[in-house]
């Protein structure tokens, strides 16, 4: 490591807001990507790996993403629970890695509904 | 910078390492990777998460669900269930004492929750030999305001302001030790800091050196900064291996940084920091005597002044603050004196941590602001005294605090708010923070008998008073404890309290008689049916008591009999059994055994009465 | 073609050493001898003997006391006892104290040279205790000690660090490491003495291959650490601050490990042993007691 000034101190604290924020439960929002046997062989895999590289590539630090169970619904997987704060939980279905990228943009950045693969807003927490 | 969606934060300090947490840490990583998580799920091996004795411990982040007891078996399961399906294992998670229900988050569990980290900040959150992550959490930044926008002298005021005192036990203000080592010239002066931590039931400093050593080294630069010492020594008990390997990597780390050397954040500023290793000695932890064996002598104490802050080390000026006390000095530079008195009194300011150990449910480090009452720390944090609520149960006796120089604090004095002026009015002191539990079933004079032993074996022999008195002491408690003792006893121990109170050079004879001053105060009458009825009544000093059977209680499980080593407890299932006083030890075995609480303890007398009455075996 | 066997004979009796020299001189043996024990143990620490032969009745050192210095310190030298009283009980006594045979008083060349035989074939079948000689303080020792000591000599307060390598290095520190680092340092050896007496780390016994430290801390002290130290010293048949006659454990006391989360704790070498009871003692030594 070269020799930090201030400015690198910053630097460095910026660079893992993500990892503390995590850390410290201090989220704006919540993706819950269900991953029961028959999700991961829809696809659910592939849902999760691209919401995480997304969330490197664009630095995003006050997102949590989380796994559950069988959401119950088998048939419509891979499915995912996208939960911003105080509102109410969104449930997307068959989805896959460009869908999620498309939820990503709309609904969890610029907090616009994506209601074509939306189904069903409300129903139970997750956890 | 990869990102992941959960982190692990497995505790690797020394008590969760010796309950096998690296054999867990392997386990996860390989299910991780088996699982294909190694993207997505982070593992980080912590220091000291404090609730020690719940190891090896976890929490799973976002969600902060705390995992204790974790073996390696149930990795596999925890991994499929939590990480891939996202069900939290209830089967893993703390009970709190006594009622079954799972308590799944950290911050709903009382022991964590009515704690304060201040000290402890970065406990559990951080990966100890990581010093991006040290940063992360505002690491250094106190000492690059300290550098850039302070002179030394508004270093020392605020320090002062925030009437942060020596966590190491006399409780001495820092602000004023920095002031006068700063106001003296010289070529070379010494920033020290003890981590030479002796108190028999004290670890916090371990704790801290673990799980934060980053958090020592900024609070040392920042100091050396105030006073203007370019050299640092850390003095750690090589008995904390764990702890000078982490140290040592930090002080790399750091020097590395930048942050330790020449030219520190580009300021000019040189600082260069070593760690000593010390060889065991309780009188160590007295400042003179902790430079001397530096020095490479033997670890004497000598009168002051001079002061080590005009000559101390080598001959020059020195301070010396303990491991606790410098963890706290970053967060004060960087939020200032009003943000620490916040909390705590107006002459006890801050937190303190305490070592809470003994017969108590929750044992482990805790945090809290001072002034909370002790009752609070023991029932609330602490889940009250082991096995109380069960039928027939312990109850509380007293509390030590302050390790070989403090004292017993009873029942009635539970209302106490913790701070350095109303410990002291107890008898006891705060000291380093340690803080031992005992129920009905500690004796108050073997406690005192063994704290005196402590004390005469570790003092340095240079003061008759201390080195002669403390042996005298015990030759009567041991006395005492063994049905030796005379009426006169009590009043002469009282004397020689005072005597080697008032004639002590150092802090460790002037403190050694108050375990036995306080146990006298309160348990008086515990000495008094020791001398006189030759009876210990919590059954500790094998020839003042004997070991009956209460047939009306008795079940007759056999517990007595599996746990008695000596063949001496007879009798059928299911029937009343019976102690032979023959074969008898006083071991108190069969009395831990029994769960129904019918064993007796009776006086000494008792045994040859019984011996007496019954038909002599042996002839 | 004996020639690399050496044998130390000891008796206060001129007649009895003489008879033996002559004797297993022929047979081409390397023979030694001493009158008292005293001069038999100042040679056994300048030598390496295959085999001791040692009376019993001896002025001031007893050769009970011989043979048990013999055991704990040189346990791969074989031992023989001369004896003018072979009672019953006292053939068992020595036999106990791990002799591997008996000479009676008077006794013919032959009956020396079978006795002698035999127990150099024995000798040579029993193992030394341990593959690694403890605490014996060998040159190689001595050349490490030497470098560190010369790592550290222009720094300030360099005692204690020396100390503490050299212990590191040889396991204890006896009088002749002391004198060692004394004459390197330029320090006085009562100083280098009054600093190792002082610091309960630094130790001037032996240690055995594992070394167990019981914690005595208030923590474990309540909840009766007592107990799982009385298991050890009969499990393991020592006193505390002694090692084991086959030189496997040391058992030592110290003041607090700072684990008191995990009170009654003991550590066995590095590794820390929490919530120990006494039946857990005997589980834990059974994982150290395996080759």
């Amino acid at each position: 490591m070269p020799k930090l000034t201030i400015d690198d101190l910053k630097k460095i604290k910026e660079q893992y807001k993500a990892t503390f924020t995590l850390r410290e439960g201090g989220y704006r929002a919540k993706v819950t990507v269900h991953m029961g046997t028959c999700g991961i062989a829809a696809g659910a895999r592939d849902v999760m790996n691209s919401l995480i590289d997304e969330m490197s590539e664009k630095a995003i630090t006050d997102i949590i993403v989380t796994t559950s169970g069988c959401a119950g619904l088998c048939s419509k997987e891979p499915m995912a629970t996208v939960e911003m704060l105080n509102e109410a939980p969104v449930k997307y279905y068959s989805l896959n890695g460009e869908k999620i990228k498309k939820i990503f943009k709309e609904h969890i950045q610029a907090g616009k509904i994506v209601e074509e693969y939306a189904l069903v807003v409300g129903s139970e927490t997750a956890y | 910078m990869q990102q992941y969606r959960a982190h692990l934060m497995l505790c690797g300090g020394t008590g969760c390492i010796a309950s096998e947490s690296l054999k867990v840490k392997e386990a996860l990583s390989a299910e991780i990777k088996k699982r294909g998580l190694e993207n997505e799920v982070n593992v980080v091996f912590t220091g000291c998460n404090g609730f020690c004795a719940e190891g090896p411990i976890m929490t799973v982040y976002p969600e902060g669900i705390f995992y204790e007891r974790l073996t390696e078996k149930d990795i596999p399961f925890l991994v499929e269930e939590h990480l891939l399906k996202g069900r939290p294992v209830e089967r893993l998670m703390y009970k709190e004492p006594e009622k079954r229900h799972a308590v799944p988050a950290m911050k709903d569990i009382p022991f964590f929750n009515l704690q304060v980290l201040r000290v402890l900040r970065n406990k559990g959150l951080i990966d100890p030999e990581k010093i991006e992550e040290y940063i992360a959490r505002d690491g250094y930044m106190g000492a690059a305001k300290a550098f850039t926008e302070m002179t030394p002298a508004e270093i020392v005021t605020v320090v002062k302001d925030s009437g942060l005192r020596g966590r190491g036990g006399a409780g001495f203000p820092t602000g004023l030790k920095w002031e006068l080592a700063g106001r003296v010239s010289s070529d070379t002066k010494y920033m020290l800091c003890n981590g030479d931590e002796g108190d028999p039931g004290a670890f916090m400093d371990r704790s801290v050196m673990e799980a934060d050593p980053h958090s020592v080294i900024e609070g040392m630069i920042i100091g050396a900064r105030a006073i203007g010492a370019n050299k640092g020594v850390i003095y750690v008990r090589a008995e904390y291996p764990l702890a000078v390997q982490r140290l040592n990597l930090a002080i790399e780390q750091a020097h590395e940084a930048g942050l330790l050397g020449e030219d520190i954040l580009g300021t000019g500023f040189n600082f260069d920091l070593s760690i000593y290793l010390g060889a065991g000695a309780f009188v160590c932890g007295e400042e003179t005597a902790l430079m001397r064996s530096i020095e490479g002598k033997r670890g004497m104490p000598i009168p002051r002044p001079p002061f080590p802050a005009q000559k101390g080390l080598w001959g020059k000026p020195s301070v010396l603050n303990n491991v606790e006390t410098l963890a706290q000095i970053a967060p004060i530079i960087l939020h200032g004196s009003d943000w620490y008195r916040s909390l705590g009194t107006e002459k006890s300011s801050g937190t303190k941590v305490f070592a809470l150990t003994g017969a108590i449910s929750n044992v482990g480090l805790v945090e809290v602001p001072m002034g909370i009452p002790l009752r609070t720390i023991i029932n609330d944090i602490g889940g009250g005294v082991k096995g109380a609520r069960k039928k027939g149960g312990r109850t509380f006796k007293a509390v030590q605090m302050g390790g070989p120089s403090g004292g017993c604090i009873p029942e009635s004095l539970l209302d106490t708010p913790v701070t350095y002026e109303d410990i002291v009015q107890t008898g006891a002191i705060i000291g380093s923070g340690g803080m031992v539990v005992m129920d009905d079933s500690n004796c108050m004079v073997s406690m005192a008998r063994f704290f005196l032993e402590f004390t005469a074996d570790e003092s340095c022999g240079k003061c008759p008073p201390c080195r002669i008195g403390t042996k005298v002491m015990l030759d009567m408690l041991n006395d005492i404890t063994e049905g030796n003792g005379k009426e006169s006893d009590i009043e002469t121990l009282q004397d020689l309290c005072g005597d080697i109170i008032s004639t002590s050079l150092c802090g460790l004879g002037q403190t050694a008689p108050n375990p036995v001053l306080t146990t006298i105060k309160y348990f008086r009458e515990e000495y008094e049916s020791h001398i006189k009825d030759k009876w210990c009544k919590a059954g500790v000093c094998r020839s003042l008591c004997t070991f009956i059977v209460d047939e009306k209680v008795c079940t007759g499980c056999g517990a007595c009999q599996r746990a008695c080593t000596q063949g001496a407890v007879t009798g059928e299932k299911k029937k009343p059994h019976e102690i032979n006083q023959e074969l008898c030890i006083q071991c108190r075995a069969c009395y831990d055994a029994c769960k129904f609480g019918s064993i007796n303890i009776g006086p000494a007398a008792m045994r040859e009465g019984l011996l007496k009455d019954t038909p002599a075996v042996s002839v | 073609m004996q020639k690399d066997i050496n044998i130390l004979v000891v008796d206060d009796e001129p007649v009895v050493i003489n008879s033996c020299e002559r004797v297993l001189r022929e047979e081409g043996y390397n023979v030694h001898s001493a009158m008292r024990g005293k001069d038999a143990i100042h040679l056994m620490e300048e030598n390496i003997y295959n085999l001791l032969l040692t009376d019993l009745k001896m002025p001031e050192m007893d050769g009970i006391s011989l043979i048990e210095w013999t055991r704990k310190s040189k346990p791969s030298t074989g031992i023989v006892v001369i004896t003018g009283y072979p009672s019953q009980q006292s053939i068992q006594d020595v036999l106990g104290l791990g002799c591997i045979d008996y000479v009676p008083k008077p006794f013919t060349p032959v009956m020396l040279t079978d006795v002698t035989y035999r127990a150099l074939e024995l000798a040579k079948k029993t193992p030394p205790l341990e593959d690694f000689p403890v605490g014996d303080f060998t040159p190689e020792m001595a050349l490490e000690l030497n470098s560190i000591i010369n790592n550290y000599k222009n720094m300030p307060g360099n005692l204690i660090p020396v100390l503490q390598k050299a212990q590191e290095i040889v396991g204890y520190l006896p009088p002749e490491v002391q004198k060692q680092i004394s004459s390197k340092l330029k320090v006085p050896v009562a100083e280098i003495h009054s600093v190792v007496s002082f610091y309960s780390f630094f130790t001037m016994k032996q240690r055995g291959k594992h070394l167990i430290r019981v914690c005595e801390g208030t923590a474990c002290y309540v909840k009766r650490v007592s107990a799982v130290l009385d298991k050890l010293i009969s499990e393991l048949d020592v006193k505390v601050g002694e090692m084991t006659t086959d030189r496997k454990f040391s058992l030592e006391s110290v003041r607090c490990l700072g684990a008191c989360g995990l009170a009654p704790v003991m550590m066995i070498d590095q590794s820390t042993h929490g919530a120990m009871t006494p039946m857990k003692v005997v589980e834990v030594l059974d994982t150290y007691k395996q080759p």
